[in-house]
């Protein structure tokens, strides 16, 4: 198994919280979370997401359109189907990483840190949940990786792109019937009611991460200007400053 | 054209010898096999096999019964492209009934139906227009007294082959819609342990359907069929993988109201609500009315009346998606969503003014926090 947390002891702090008593440079730990496979699907993930909600919303309802005769006109359809599927390629490249990853991993990154499933995890689940409520915001457990409302949510945005990949690829696969998509994905329309339903749930779904990529800035952004760990840098550098006087849930057992 | 008996068969005679006693020469008839060989997508090379096998048959009994329906189908089958087509294979088989079609009624056409079932018994061909009802035990759909799927079971009992023409045979159609008050059912649904043929479409191309016979008569068996039970070489590829429109499609070229310039310069008609994208038709390559036109070519948008449920899967025809229930006959998908995308904006700035202002408020709270 790989080793668990792979915390670099002693590393300087590049700059400290506004907190008292955590201001010399020893109480501050730099915890390494995320291995470069993780933080590389995450970024192409967002960026594969962002290039599939926009071509996708033009392939749904072509908010521009070319004038112009026969000669010379784009293939602008053609090329935002392209960038669909381009796209889609990647985000399956990632998904691929991801399940891999969640076998190799650390205990942040496998399976396990994506549900919350001991009896502790749901109990701070509320009080996480009442946290972010302000409603006794004090005792909101502390989490180095996830805690268990963004083990929920992220769970749910890996599900929903799931059903994207499956959606996508049913419909792509119509224009090749019995080819190797159409094959495999055939299924996927009579599940959902039909290829017409099967649309409307990919068209659908595609809110989710349009509702989805704000919340989840905006909350990146305040964790990190309220805590000042280095949250958003985890994800850049793959690891954050802990505070020594701070109890983490996820902690290794033996801290 | 299939009066019966407009050329009467000879007892015994097959089919080579009753076409040539009716004058119709090797030309042509190996032209009308090419074409059925290319039809089937099997390639005009196939002709001279197609003929050879054909002008063995001698003349089997079909059995032709009109259920739920509207007799659309009827009138579509005897308006096949190549009109010789269409005669040669009608004539090629002895229409022993056809409701529609045949002199006899009343009691003298029961007489004809129970006769030819019998005199055939296990190797007719069976075509079926209209679904059944079931509700009630079928009481919806009488004909000469007895419900329709009775009718059904009887003839597919001694049937060879079973081919179900029309949205109403294959699915049910629009009886078969929400709420579908009759229990409406195509014959797939009665008929099990023979393959059924489904020429699905709202009516479907005639030619489709002659075809099919003929593939039956030439080769003994139903052609090729898809997970739907529709023959392979007319349902196989996508409307607007075979659209004239398509390269306007590619180009972003839409069509945004039925009388705007983009409709006259015969623009794609994906915004208006085309169903080609997700519809299994031969309609581009085959069209309509002696080839003369199909309905994108005539400007309007598909439908979708070959794929199952099509009038609650494919509703509303003008339109892209279908509307979702619960939410208002107006909402469509984006409605929904952008509600709610802003709704979580809305959350998030709110959630943000309040943690600033309670950040201002009780910094204590932090220094507690972190004596803990
Ligand atoms: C986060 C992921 C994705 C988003 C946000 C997204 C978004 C969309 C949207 C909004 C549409 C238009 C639906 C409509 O109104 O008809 C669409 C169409 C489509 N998407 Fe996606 N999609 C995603 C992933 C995928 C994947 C993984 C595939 C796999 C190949 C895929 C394949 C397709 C196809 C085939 C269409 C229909 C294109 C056509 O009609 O030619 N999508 N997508
Ligand atoms: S008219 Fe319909 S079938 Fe033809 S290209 Fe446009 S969307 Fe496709
Ligand atoms: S174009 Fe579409 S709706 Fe019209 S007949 Fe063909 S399959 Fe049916």
């Amino acid at each position: 198994m790989t080793p668990v947390s792979g915390q670099r002891a002693g590393a300087p702090p590049v700059r400290m919280g506004p907190r008292p008593g955590t201001s010399s440079p020893g109480n501050y730990r730099w915890v390494y979370l995320w291995h470069w496979p993780i933080r590389a699907m995450h970024w192409a993930a967002a960026a594969s997401i962002l290039v599939l909600v926009v071509t996708g919303f033009y392939i749904g309802r072509p908010y521009f359109m070319v004038s112009g005769g026969t000669t010379g006109t784009p293939y602008l359809m053609g090329w935002m189907r392209f960038l669909h599927f381009l796209a889609a390629g990647v985000l399956v490249a990632t998904g691929i990483v991801r399940v891999y990853w969640l076998f190799a991993g650390n205990r942040f990154e496998r399976w396990r840190a994506l549900f919350p499933v001991r009896r502790k995890d749901w109990v701070n689940l509320a009080k996480t949940a009442r946290a972010y409520l302000f409603i006794r915001p004090r005792e909101k457990p502390e989490y180095l990786g996830h805690n268990p409302l963004q083990q929920i949510s992220y769970t749910v945005i890996y599900a929903v792109t799931l059903i994207m990949v499956i959606t996508g690829f049913a419909m792509y696969g119509q224009s090749n019937p019995g080819g190797l998509f159409h094959t495999w994905f055939g299924w996927v329309t009579g599940v959902f009611g039909g290829v017409q339903s099967t649309r409307l749930i990919h068209h659908l779904l595609t809110w989710v991460f349009i509702i989805f990529v704000p919340v989840h800035v905006y909350l990146a952004l305040r964790v990190d200007l309220l805590e000042r760990t280095g949250t958003i840098s985890s994800i850049i550098s793959g690891g954050r400053f802990r505070p020594a006087n701070v109890k983490y849930e996820d902690d290794r057992p033996e801290e | 054209m299939i009066i019966p008996d407009s050329y009467p068969w000879e007892l015994g005679e097959t089919l080579g010898e009753h076409l040539e006693r009716r004058g119709i020469s090797r030309r042509e008839f190996l032209g009308f096999c090419s074409r059925l060989g290319v039809m089937l997508g099997l390639g005009s090379l196939m002709g001279p096999s197609i003929m050879e096998a054909l002008a063995q048959q001698r003349r089997p009994s079909a059995i032709w019964l009109s259920l739920q329906e509207c007799t659309g189908c009827t009138e579509s089958v005897l308006r096949t492209a190549d009109p010789t087509i269409g005669d040669l294979v009608l004539d090629l088989i002895s229409l022993d009934f056809q409701e529609n079609l045949m002199a006899a009624a009343g009691h003298a056409a029961e007489a004809a139906l129970h006769d030819a079932m019998e005199a055939n018994r296990g190797s007719y061909i069976l075509l079926v227009t209209g679904g059944v009802s079931l509700a009630e035990g079928g009481i919806h759909t009488m004909i000469a007294g007895r419900p329709a799927v009775e009718i059904l079971r009887e003839a597919a009992e001694g049937a060879a082959h079973v081919v179900a023409i029309g949205a109403c045979a294959h699915w049910g159609n629009i009886q078969a819609s929400n709420p579908n008050p009759t229990e409406a059912v195509g014959v797939g649904h009665i008929v099990t342990g023979k393959p059924v043929v489904n020429i699905a479409g709202c009516p479907p191309i005639g030619d489709v359907v002659t075809a099919t016979v003929a593939h039956i008569l030439t080769f003994g068996r139903v052609p090729e069929l898809d997970a739907d039970g529709r023959p392979l070489f007319a349902y196989g590829v996508r409307i607007h993988d075979n659209c004239p429109k398509r390269a306007n499609y590619d180009a972003g070229q839409f069509v945004e109201a039925f009388d705007d310039e983009a409709a006259r310069k015969g623009w794609c008609l994906y915004k208006v609500g085309c169903k080609g994208p997700v519809t299994f038709s031969p309609c581009p390559i085959i069209q309509w009315n002696d080839r003369t036109d199909w309905p994108i070519g005539a400007g309007h948008p598909c439908i979708g009346c070959t794929e199952r449920h099509f009038w609650d899967t494919m509703t509303p025809f003008y339109g892209r998606l279908p509307g979702i229930a619960g939410f208002g006959i107006e909402s469509t998908a984006d409605v929904v969503g952008a509600a709610l995308a802003v709704g979580a904006a809305a959350g998030v700035a709110a959630h943000a003014v309040v943690t600033g202002v309670q950040r201002a408020r009780h910094k204590p709270d932090e220094i507690e926090k972190e004596e803990v």
